[in-house]
């Protein structure tokens, strides 16, 4: 589930209708260079749709209260259809499952951002110093390819079964095996970046490592973290569906991927769609929202495929 | 000798995956907080029962000395007893063995056979409508959750159609020629909810190396000679592209196999993946552990036939 493909990717990006770089009558883009990245992105309606999703995501998770009641107790209908009353229908034991959906984004927002956080400030250490630090380069660049060729899911179920499920397992575990992936990516592109002669001449005036670190190579390489967090979230949340659609999510909480457990379990699945269909659409919007967010800021940072305005 | 060369180096990167991935589950499994021998001593235990229980699976020895025990049983092919079923987690696991390779080894050349000739078409039509169908759903279908590609797929093709079975992997009443049948109409929705998950990479992979080929200098020498376009795409370029291509094989099968625990859950297909889920279950942690070694072993066995084709293709990379 965690492994990204970035030949795709960085493929469906570069592949945006490329803008020759033709400027008319000679006017030059103006602005630095994140404001017109800015402008850019909030010209392209794919990122703005994808953004006000994700948003509308958030203030789902934030204000879960406010928007129904925790699902609890036995209700009466069991397993009827969606109506006025029971939006998304209700479950094999009559709970309502809109309630459930708008509950679950809470645990899957949290599980996400959680353990995207993690995985990054890990695989960012770890792709930075193996770049930077010739003489880590070997060994982090081994331990990173090993954890990238194992079945990832089946180790997360081990872990997860092991360490008893709650809402910080699912965080740590998914963090532990998401960060490789993150290594790979940051530490391929900061190698162009510590040979550039702007790190040389950091050096040359006496900075310490840390210094020149933080402040000239992380920067560098600050566009790509960004994108890994959006990516990474919407992996971790995949990740955290299926290991509760697994029976290993938090039992005191609700989350997608548990909706679906019950409705397989239950037997519910085969004969109630709506079961299955509105978590699923949930997921989707989910993912789908942060990947085109993603590609969208990619297209939008690329000066050779964004269109810049003109004056 | 080059390429024995290069074999002897993949095999013992593979070796070495296998060990790291038998080594990081075994301490794992030690040191966690979730006490293996708990899941087994039931609460009515005496403390003496509870010490014998321990013992008889070897529990109770210095974490280094199980440490060597389990790889010299490892190597003797032994993973241990399963905490439900007192059988040994092998032979559970190897009657479960043979489906999985069947699912992910029907979906994986699925997945080129239709992966191929749409890769062409979008390389070929780059811009046009197919190239934007093929990259938009190249995005779309990686951000799938597979156990909904399986519901779909279930509700439209088993349920609502009624073409396919909703579960299982073969009929009980049936022999001979007819049980190939049955085994084929079993495989269909769950191999093709793998399919749908991974063919995105593979399409997109595919379109962006048969561009870069197309415009090289060799392709441009068979045009100037006359070629078609079409000896041109099929015979040059392509052979060129699939190379790189293959690589990314060996990149998703961790994810693919990692697909198979899903997608079997979902169909009750009788594989690995649905003995994992049915261990979770149970708390059975050495099937569960047994299941994860056998899944990165047979990882680790196609990365390396893999290589190795990749190898006798490309003499580039077995000189290097």
């Amino acid at each position: 589930m965690s492994r990204s493909r970035p030949e795709g990717m960085s493929d469906a990006t570069s592949a945006a209708p490329a803008d020759p770089m033709v400027l008319p009558d000679g006017g030059a883009p103006y602005g630095s260079p994140r404001a017109r990245t800015w402008r850019a992105f909030r010209r392209n309606p794919l990122g703005t749709v994808s953004v006000a999703m994700l948003a509308l995501l958030v203030l789902v998770a934030v204000f879960a209260p406010l928007i129904a009641d925790y699902p609890s107790g036995y209700g009466t209908e069991v397993l009827s259809g969606p109506s006025a009353q029971h939006w998304f229908g209700t479950d094999n034991l009559g709970r309502d499952i809109f309630a459930q959906v708008v509950w679950g984004t809470r645990t899957s927002m949290v599980v996400g951002l959680g353990a995207a956080g993690l995985a990054i400030v890990l695989g960012v250490a770890v792709g930075v110093s193996g770049a930077y630090f010739k003489r880590l380069d070997t060994p982090l660049g081994m331990l990173v390819d090993l954890m990238l060729s194992l079945p990832v899911l089946p180790l997360m179920i081990l872990v997860a079964a092991l360490a008893g499920p709650s809402v910080s397992t699912l965080v740590v575990v998914i963090a532990a095996f998401s960060w490789p992936e993150v290594a790979r990516v940051v530490r391929s592109q900061a190698m162009p970046v510590v040979t550039l002669s702007y790190v040389d001449a950091a050096h040359v005036i006496g900075g310490s490592n840390r210094w020149v670190l933080f402040r000239h190579v992380l920067p560098a390489v600050s566009p790509v973290i960004t994108v890994s967090v959006v990516l990474t979230a919407s992996r971790a949340v995949l990740s955290e569906a299926g290991l509760s659609f697994l029976g290993l999510g938090d039992p005191s909480s609700w989350s997608w991927g548990a909706i679906l457990h019950n409705a397989q379990r239950s037997g519910a699945l085969s004969s109630s769609w709506w079961t299955a269909f509105f978590p699923s659409l949930a997921i989707l919007l989910l993912v789908v929202a942060a990947t085109l967010c993603a590609l969208a800021y990619n297209d939008a940072r690329n000066p050779r495929t964004r269109q810049d305005d003109h004056r | 000798m080059a390429i024995l060369r290069f074999g002897s180096l993949r095999l013992l990167r593979g070796l070495l995956t296998l060990w790291f991935a038998v080594t990081v589950t075994f301490f794992l499994v030690r040191l966690l907080p979730g006490d293996p021998a708990l899941a087994v001593a039931s609460p009515t235990m005496t403390a003496d029962q509870r010490a014998k229980m321990l013992a008889d699976f070897g529990l109770d020895e210095p974490l280094l000395l199980q440490y060597v025990n389990y790889l010299a049983q490892l190597v003797q092919g032994n993973l241990g007893i399963s905490f439900r079923q007192s059988q040994p987690v092998l032979d559970i696991l190897l009657e479960r063995l043979p489906w999985t390779l069947m699912l992910t080894g029907s979906a994986l050349v699925l997945t080129l056979i239709i992966g191929l000739p749409l890769g062409v078409a979008a390389a070929t039509h780059k811009g046009g409508t197919i190239d934007r169908i093929v990259q938009i759903g190249g995005v779309v279908g990686q951000s799938l959750f597979v156990p909904t590609v399986g519901i779909a797929l279930l509700y439209a093709f088993g349920l609502g159609l009624g073409w396919f079975p909703i579960g299982g992997a073969i009929d009980s009443d049936v022999y001979g020629f007819e049980a190939y049948i049955s085994m084929a109409r079993h495989l269909v929705l769950p191999a093709l909810s793998l399919v749908l998950l991974q063919i995105g990479a593979y399409v997109l992979t595919l379109r962006t190396n048969l561009i870069d080929a197309l415009g090289e200098e060799y392709c441009n020498v068979a045009r100037a000679k006359g070629s078609s376009e079409r000896t041109v795409v099929w015979k040059h370029a392509l052979r060129n592209a699939l190379l790189p291509t293959t690589t990314l094989v060996g990149l998703q099968l961790g994810f693919l196999v990692g697909g198979a625990v899903l997608t079997e859950t979902i169909f009750a297909y009788p594989g690995i993946g649905r003995a994992i889920y049915e261990s979770v279950g149970q708390l059975d942690f050495p099937v569960m552990q047994g299941a994860f070694v056998l899944l990165a072993a047979t990882v680790v066995v196609a990365n390396f036939l893999t290589d190795m084709a990749y190898g006798f293709l490309d003499p580039r990379v077995r000189v290097s």
